[in-house]
């Protein structure tokens, strides 16, 4: 209860600063995110009709996702130097596969019949792509953008250790100052910010997502 | 079997004994007195539910009899065969299976002694067919070398070639294919009694009556006692020995044998189930060998002569004579017209005789090929295509007022109550 | 369902380009996988060949060291991995038991959102209550790679189809017959993608085990980066990106040989969260 208490305090007495870093922490998924949805969602919709296509991508995708995570910070680090840079396309490399794999799977849902009425009604491919397989196929791929942006958010802590922005400063201090007094606090501060900015994310596409999904497929977005 | 005018089915003594399974007598059927499933006031209703599913439905399957449970869906088949294998707990009432109530057996081992063929097939998609089919066998504990042999005798009676299937998987079965795995694994460690929900359901009507037929052929020998659930009146008419047809909630409608329940449907709840077939479907219920055919009609050996052939035409009210050949085989129709205006011998002279009917075919067959011939009529012939008689219209129509006057015997003997109000000639 | 296959027979133009892409489209995984770690593998011997390594650079990157936190490395993930499977599976299959079962959707969206602790931070709370060691480093990894396979052990077991499990009740199986012979084989293939997820997971987070003194390749690259040695840095990421997708590459074999036979032709469900 002492620990509590003392953490507490330890988060009142420096609103600004904790404000800070977590503002950090949200520009940098928020960044990472918006390119890496941006680009899944193209390579998605042109691989998408493909089974060898899809096959590939996805496969680079799960490539990406499955190097350590240290590994992808660091190795830009002769490319991009330190900090932010570095950070950012280690993450970005990160959040493609789960936004990607929705993307193509959202897409190849559809209904047949949906499409076949579709085309017979004349629309083109790309009219059928716009109007009909996107929105059907958007609740699915936006539960891969909220899985990959909960994941980034955690793993975007280890920026600290490539000298990157965020949240993780608080945890590398906790780190550092460990036995020493605060110490307990801000490694404590570091982890429950993290979540709950994840949390936050997760409450802003659930808006998102009624705000964009006509209401009888929301339950899909689940 | 069966007399026309005995109606009393349990006073039957049990079996007649013959190959004939096919739900062919007026009144009797194959079982013995002894009842094997009976359940006596069942209600249940499921958890969280404020209707019942099942409201106080009694009834009883003799030995080696076929019960069919038909009915709309969702009035309680599926839930009945449940209450009876012990899937689900009825809410009250008792069971009882072969003497026992089942609460006060095992419920696994219950049902390792009740073939059990489930609506959805639900085969073991990460087994093989044979792996499949032994389930029982293995979980009764069964050696692998008795398995095995049952596996694949299971297999031939299905139907299927063991070499051939026996290492598939589930997934590499057609529709139809499945559903008679579905069944031999039912009959796996050859249970007394069989439940089956809509076993035929998914396939196409042609491969489900050769399904139909073949598990027909298979209960001949086996003589399970089985309740069989299905929504399709025809397959239940085929399929029974008796029709339970269920109202909401498993309300017993009419229980009864598909001819009286075809010749005299209780209310038009049934009436309007059975549908406006219900008459062409009761003459496929009556073989030939079965009725009273017509041995009065003009007939001659074709080596008597015209003159004669002209006799006993004249002699007779009918239109036309039937000529046998040599091995007094039915051969030509002819008329008097035909034997006037030419000089022909009289095995060719007329019409070629095409309308035939064997002792087992139905009366619809026998009607269906009366409607194609050139006289007005089928002629009867004997396994050997030896002439027998000849069916008339007529006759059938006599098999029609027969079976509705024993359906109505029946009933007023039993003082069913809902019967008055059915009109002889629906 | 059904439709779901429909479009398993897209029409392909000529047969050897419809035979390379079948063959792309049904192991893209299995080719993908070692042409990246090949191309890691030349990229860093290449490099190697290319430089000459100084003092600081030889003590961190000679091949007694490196094998040697290869090896470490190689511990945490097998270790961890045991550990959450031994606990995951049958937490799993408990959770998926009727009477339990109502708590299934409250643990399963914590476990949605239990994927955002930064595992950063795990470590070093971890470090905090057990000290440093092998041990601290393995548990904090067992407690961050549990959620997927518990995730996938419930919905995998939920997934089997009911009429499958009926009919074996019905037929006379106990409930635990029912469970080992049906359920569990039937959920093996969700099961599997779970653990192969773990342990992906595990070989990722174990760089992260220098922190806590549990050694591992993590060592080599964040040596680099505090001495600014960007060949040691390189060389300890492609090092550690090579073990694991090697490890990746193995378990995709693995998954495939040990997924029931008569479900193999089946797509596997479409999984959405099991990051690294
Ligand atoms: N497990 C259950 N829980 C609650 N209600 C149920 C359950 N199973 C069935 N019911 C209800 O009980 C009633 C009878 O269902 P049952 O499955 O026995 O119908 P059925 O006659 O077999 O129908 P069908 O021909 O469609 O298979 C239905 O109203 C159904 O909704
Ligand atoms: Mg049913």
């Amino acid at each position: 209860m002492d620990g509590i208490q003392s953490w507490v305090e330890f988060v009142v007495g420096r609103p600004g600063e904790i404000l800070g870093y977590t503002i950090e922490h949200a520009i940098l998924v928020a960044a990472v995110m918006a390119s890496a949805a941006f680009v899944s969602i193209l390579v998605g919709i042109a691989v998408h009709e493909s089974m060898a296509g899809r096959s590939v991508a996805l496969s680079v995708a799960g490539v990406l996702i499955t190097l350590p995570s240290l590994a992808l910070f660091a190795i830009f680090i002769p490319v991009f130097g330190l900090g932010w840079t570095p950070s950012f396309v280690a993450l970005f490399l990160y959040a493609l596969l789960p936004i990607l794999r929705n993307t193509v799977v959202g897409l190849n849902e559809v209904d047949p019949a949906v499409l076949e009425s579709a085309k017979g009604m004349g629309l083109s491919s790309r009219q059928t792509l716009v109007k009909v397989k996107l929105p059907l196929a958007w609740p699915v791929i936006l539960t891969g953008i909220r899985v990959s942006t909960l994941f980034i958010t955690g793993v975007a802590a280890i920026a600290k250790l490539i000298g990157g922005p965020g949240l993780g400063h608080y945890i590398r201090e906790g780190q550092t100052r460990l036995g020493l007094p605060l110490g307990m606090e801000r490694l404590w501060t570091g982890v429950v910010f993290i979540v709950l900015l994840a949390l936050a994310f997760d409450a802003f596409y659930l808006i998102l997502n009624r705000l964009t999904t006509p209401r009888s497929l929301r339950s899909r977005g689940g | 079997m069966a007399e026309p005018d005995q109606t009393t089915e349990e006073s039957g003594g049990g079996d007649a004994g013959g190959p004939d399974v096919v739900a062919a007598g007026a009144g009797t059927a194959h079982g013995s007195d002894e009842i094997m499933i009976e359940l006596q006031e069942v209600t249940k209703r499921y958890p969280g539910s404020n209707e019942d599913a099942i409201e106080s439905l009694t009834l009883q399957v003799p030995k080696g009899e076929i019960l069919v449970l038909v009915g709309p869906s969702g009035c309680g088949k599926s839930t009945a065969l449940r209450l009876i294998n012990r899937m689900i707990e009825p809410t009250s009432g008792h069971i009882i299976f072969d003497g026992e109530d089942v609460t006060t057996v095992d419920a696994d081992h219950l049902r390792r002694r009740i073939g059990y063929v489930i609506q959805q097939i639900g085969l073991f998609p990460h087994r093989t067919i044979a792996d499949n089919i032994a389930t029982v066998p293995r979980l009764s504990g069964w050696d692998k070398q008795r398995t095995d042999a049952r596996v694949d005798e299971l297999l031939e009676t299905v139907g299927m070639d063991p070499s051939m299937y026996r290492d598939r998987y589930p997934n590499e079965l057609s529709g139809g294919q499945a559903q008679r795995i579905g069944v031999a694994r039912a009959l796996g460690a050859d249970p007394l009694v069989m439940l089956m929900d809509e076993p035929f359901g998914a396939i196409d009507p042609i491969t489900r009556d050769r399904l139909q037929n073949e598990f027909l052929r298979l209960q001949q020998e086996l003589r399970k006692t089985i309740v069989f659930v299905t929504h399709d009146i025809d397959e239940a008419i085929k399929m029974g020995d008796r029709i339970a047809i269920l109202g909401e909630r498993s309300r017993i409608a009419q229980f009864d044998t598909p001819e009286r329940i075809l010749a005299a449907p209780a209310n038009d709840f049934v009436e309007d189930f059975i549908g406006s077939g219900a008459t062409l479907q009761g003459l496929s219920l009556e073989r030939v060998r079965d009725v009273q055919l017509n041995t009065d009609y003009p007939v001659v050996r074709h080596d008597v002569g015209v003159t004669e052939a002209q006799r006993v035409l004249e002699t007779s009210s009918e239109d036309w004579l039937l000529v046998l050949d040599d091995d007094d085989r039915p051969a030509r129709w002819v008329t008097l017209d035909h034997l006037d205006r030419t000089d022909k011998r009289l095995i060719e002279n007329g019409r070629k005789v095409t309308a035939l009917a064997e002792p087992e075919d139905t009366l619809r067959d026998a009607l269906e090929e009366m409607l194609l011939s050139n006289a007005g009529a089928t002629v009867a012939i004997d396994g050997r295509g030896k002439y027998h008689g000849v069916i008339e219209l007529e006759t059938l129509m006599n098999v029609l007022q027969r079976m509705r006057r024993e359906a109505k015997a029946h009933y007023a003997r039993h003082a069913e109550p809902d019967t008055d109000d059915t009109s002889v000639d629906a | 369902m059904a439709i779901a296959t429909a479009t398993e027979d897209e029409a392909v133009a000529s047969p050897t380009r419809a035979k390379v892409s079948d063959f792309l489209t049904r192991n893209a995984e299995l080719v993908i996988t070692p042409a990246a770690l090949l191309l890691f593998g030349l990229g860093l011997a290449l490099l190697l060949s290319n430089v000459e390594l100084d003092f600081t650079e030889t003590r961190q990157l000679n091949w007694d060291t490196t094998s040697r936190r290869i090896w470490e490395t190689v511990e945490l993930a097998a270790a961890s991995t045991v550990l959450v499977l031994l606990i995951a599976i049958p937490a799993g299959i408990l959770l998926t038991r009727p009477g339990v079962r109502k708590v299934t959707p409250a643990v399963l969206s914590s476990a949605s959102i239990g994927q955002a602790i930064p595992a950063y931070g795990l470590f070093i709370l971890f470090f905090a209550w057990m000290g440093q060691g092998f041990w601290t480093a393995v548990w904090a990894l067992t407690v961050f790679s549990i959620l997927p396979v518990l995730r996938n052990t419930m919905i995998g077991v939920e997934q089997v189809d009911a009429a499958v499990i009926e009919a074996g009740r019905g037929m006379g199986m106990t409930k635990l017959q029912a469970l080992v012979r049906i359920e569990l084989p039937l959920a093996v293939p969700v099961i599997l993608a779970g653990v192969r997820t773990a342990l992906v997971i595990n070989v990722g987070m174990a760089t992260l085990a220098f922190l806590v003194g549990g050694g591992g390749l993590g060592e080599t690259i964040f040596s680099g980066i505090q001495l600014s040695r960007n060949l040691t840095v390189v060389v300890g990421a492609a090092t550690v990106a090579i073990l694991a997708l090697g490890i990746d590459w193995i378990a995709a074999i693995a998954e495939r040989v040990l997924r029931p036979k008569g479900l193999r032709g089946r797509t596997s469900p479409t999984d959405t969260a099991n990051p690294i």
